[in-house]
């Protein structure tokens, strides 16, 4: 029974994690907490939803390859325009990007929700040691496991990552030590995107439906794995994001049922109270100036 | 500069903006129903952004937390003015401490009073937050209070009927109610503005570590004007309420959010009066852009739900791009063109 439950709350901090990640990686080097992130994730699972009679891996290909399209093209034509803007105009930006966003898919493609029908292999389940455990949430932990470590490998051994990283802490100083900015952010904002389409196939999946509002939750979630951890570092983040997950796992197995609808406001109030003690983030160590 | 003129730029910006108000209630009166239900949201508008900018202008600290205080004014005013009768059987399980919400009733007024009360009150709860937070932090601290009150909306449904509507509002607001409040808050927020206090929280605004190296407490000032812009926003929730009689949890969430954050940046959030005119000028575009997609400009054909939002998420960007600081920048309105700096002392 516990171990059923650890097993569950992994499957859910791995997801997190995944989310959280890809709104860091824009907060380092931009100061952009993007809100149209979760729109980004909406456009990967409905290329699933497009492909959805063909075999699972075009739909899963084509995802990737929408998310990552409209990603750059967020940063090229509502981002770049204010690249020297400060954070709370790029939030709000951001705001106007999501907005946009979802009423171009509920004009066009998305008026309603619309099922998406799980491939049937994700739905069987193993049992190992009397613990349930269904292909899906395998699955999702490998995705997340490969796409993390993948990520850690590209942000540590290649160039590309050393500038990033680079940009991360001093964009200036970075780009005047030769580091093009333009093609950091944009990778920034491609990588972001593949975050993005995996986390849209595991939710695509996980709901069996798409629609044009279904980006908020996974949003929120971003953000608030984000605060947790610590906005400008990774490791921080995605630690931030697993703690999240495996803490909202417990709760919902561990609330009476009364109050799991309440489950939000508890995991927000949580969030108000970092921010006040620990503005950098539970796991990050150096000091941000909050005023 | 010379004691009239001093007493002349004192007054000349509220006096304006509250005979806008006058002029605004006047087109309401003699125009036929459709406009004076436009105006009529406008000035409710008007009350929010004023409440808004009384907080955010001064201190530079964006909220997005605002519409939770709005809820709070709107909820109140239905459990106050719906009637009792009717209210016995819409709520039948409240839960026991609660009880006496089915039994209460108080007219229109007491109700917007009591609603801007209420929502202080949920405002002095959140204020040691609101103290130790700028920039970003608070952003998302105030986004994380949306969400907080609408969850709570949502799910306590024996209480606030969750995403079901409230039903049976008396419709109360009048074009007079919300002009009168409307202007009454516009002399508020004004008169913060340029007290002792308001002027302390701007100069934090403008340079955090200067100001409170010069002595001056900007949390308690932040707290102060946090609390004050909470009564406002509650009015406006109350006059939402008494004017659309009808409202679920869902209503005060994020688009209501994002068109007030339009309105706001859109005439500038540094100043009064392009928050005044950024929410009557959005109130506007936004029956047009409704009238658009419903098809009056295209011959009767109606165009794909979505396009208002569309063009309203683009106006913002536009201007988000083209002018940070909105239509009117740090400026107020003036009657008289305002001189060079040099001479001002």
């Amino acid at each position: 029974m516990i171990l059923q439950i650890i097993v569950d709350m992994v499957g859910l901090g791995a997801t997190y994690a995944l989310l959280t990640i890809g709104i860091a990686l824009l907060f380092g080097i931009l100061g952009l907490m993007n809100f149209a992130y979760g729109e980004i994730i909406m456009i990967g699972a409905f290329a699933m939803y497009l492909f959805k009679d063909y075999p699972w891996f075009v739909g899963v290909l084509a995802a990737v390859v929408f998310a990552v399209v409209v990603s750059v093209l967020t940063e090229r034509l509502a981002f770049r325009p204010l690249r020297n803007a400060d954070p709370v105009t790029l939030m709000i930006a951001s705001f106007a990007v999501s907005l946009a966003l979802q009423s171009v898919m509920r004009m066009t493609v998305l008026p309603r929700t619309q099922g998406v029908p799980p491939q049937p292999f994700l739905t069987e389940s193993i049992t190992v040691f009397g613990i349930r455990v269904t292909v899906l949430q395998i699955v999702t932990l490998v995705l997340c496991g490969v796409l993390l470590g993948g990520l850690a490998l590209l942000m540590k051994k290649t160039p590309l990552g050393v500038q990033l990283r680079a940009s991360a802490e001093n964009f200036q100083v970075a780009k005047s030590l030769g580091v093009k900015g333009s093609f950091v952010i944009m990778s920034a904002f491609a990588i972001a995107g593949v975050m993005a389409a995996a986390s849209g196939i595991i939710l695509v999946a996980r709901q069996g439906a798409v629609s044009a509002e279904m980006g908020l939750t996974p949003l929120l979630i971003g953000i608030v794995g984000a605060v947790v951890g610590g906005m400008s570092n990774l490791k921080g983040a995605a630690l931030g994001g697993l703690l999240l997950g495996m803490g909202t796992g417990l709760l919902e197995a561990t609330l009476p049922t009364d109050l799991i609808a309440f489950r939000d406001a508890f995991l927000y109030s949580a969030v108000m109270v970092v921010l006040v003690i620990r503005p950098q983030g539970l796991l990050s160590g150096t000091k941000v100036r909050t005023s | 500069m010379t004691n009239s003129t001093r007493i002349r730029r004192l007054f000349e910006t509220p006096i304006l903006l509250v005979a806008l108000m006058g002029l605004v209630a006047l087109i309401a009166v003699f125009g036929d129903p459709t406009i004076t239900r436009v105006t009529v949201q406008a000035l409710i508008a008007v009350v929010f952004v004023a409440g808004l900018s009384l907080f955010s202008g001064n201190s530079g600290v964006m909220s997005f937390g605002h519409v939770g205080f709005m809820a709070i004014g709107a909820y109140t005013t239905a459990y106050l003015t719906i009637p009792v009768n009717l209210k016995s059987s819409m709520f039948s399980d409240l839960p026991e401490p609660l009880g006496f919400l089915a039994t209460i009733h108080a007219p229109f007024p007491i109700a917007i009073l009591v609603g801007g009360l209420a929502a202080a009150a949920l405002a002095l709860v959140t204020a040691p937050i609101m103290a130790r937070l700028g920039g970003l932090q608070a952003g998302i601290a105030t986004l994380a209070l949306l969400v907080i009150v609408f969850t709570v909306l949502n799910s306590w449904t024996d209480v606030t009927r969750g995403s079901s509507s409230m039903i049976g509002l008396p419709k109360s607001t009048t074009v007079w109610w919300a002009a009168g409040i409307a202007a009454l808050v516009i002399v508020i927020a004004w008169a913060y503005k340029k007290s002792r206090s308001g002027l302390q929280l701007q100069a934090s605004r403008e340079d955090y570590l200067a100001a409170t190296a010069s002595g001056i407490a900007v949390g308690r000032h932040r707290v102060f004007s946090w609390v004050l812009s909470s009564i406002p926003v509650g009015f406006a929730g109350a006059l939402y309420a008494g004017f659309f009689t009808t409202f679920n949890s869902q209503t005060f969430f994020l688009s209501l959010t994002f068109s007030f954050i339009v309105m706001i940046v859109l005439g500038g959030y540094l100043s009064l009066s392009g928050a005044v005119i950024g929410a009557l000028g959005v109130s506007v575009l936004q029956e047009i852009l409704r009238r658009f997609q419903d098809g009056a400009f295209t011959g009767g054909n109606s165009l794909p739900a979505g396009i208002a939002d569309l063009i309203l998420a683009a106006v913002l960007l536009f201007v988000l791009v083209k002018a940070p600081l909105g239509l009117m920048g740090t400026g107020e309105l003036r009657l008289f063109r305002k001189r060079s700096i040099g001479s001002a002392s």
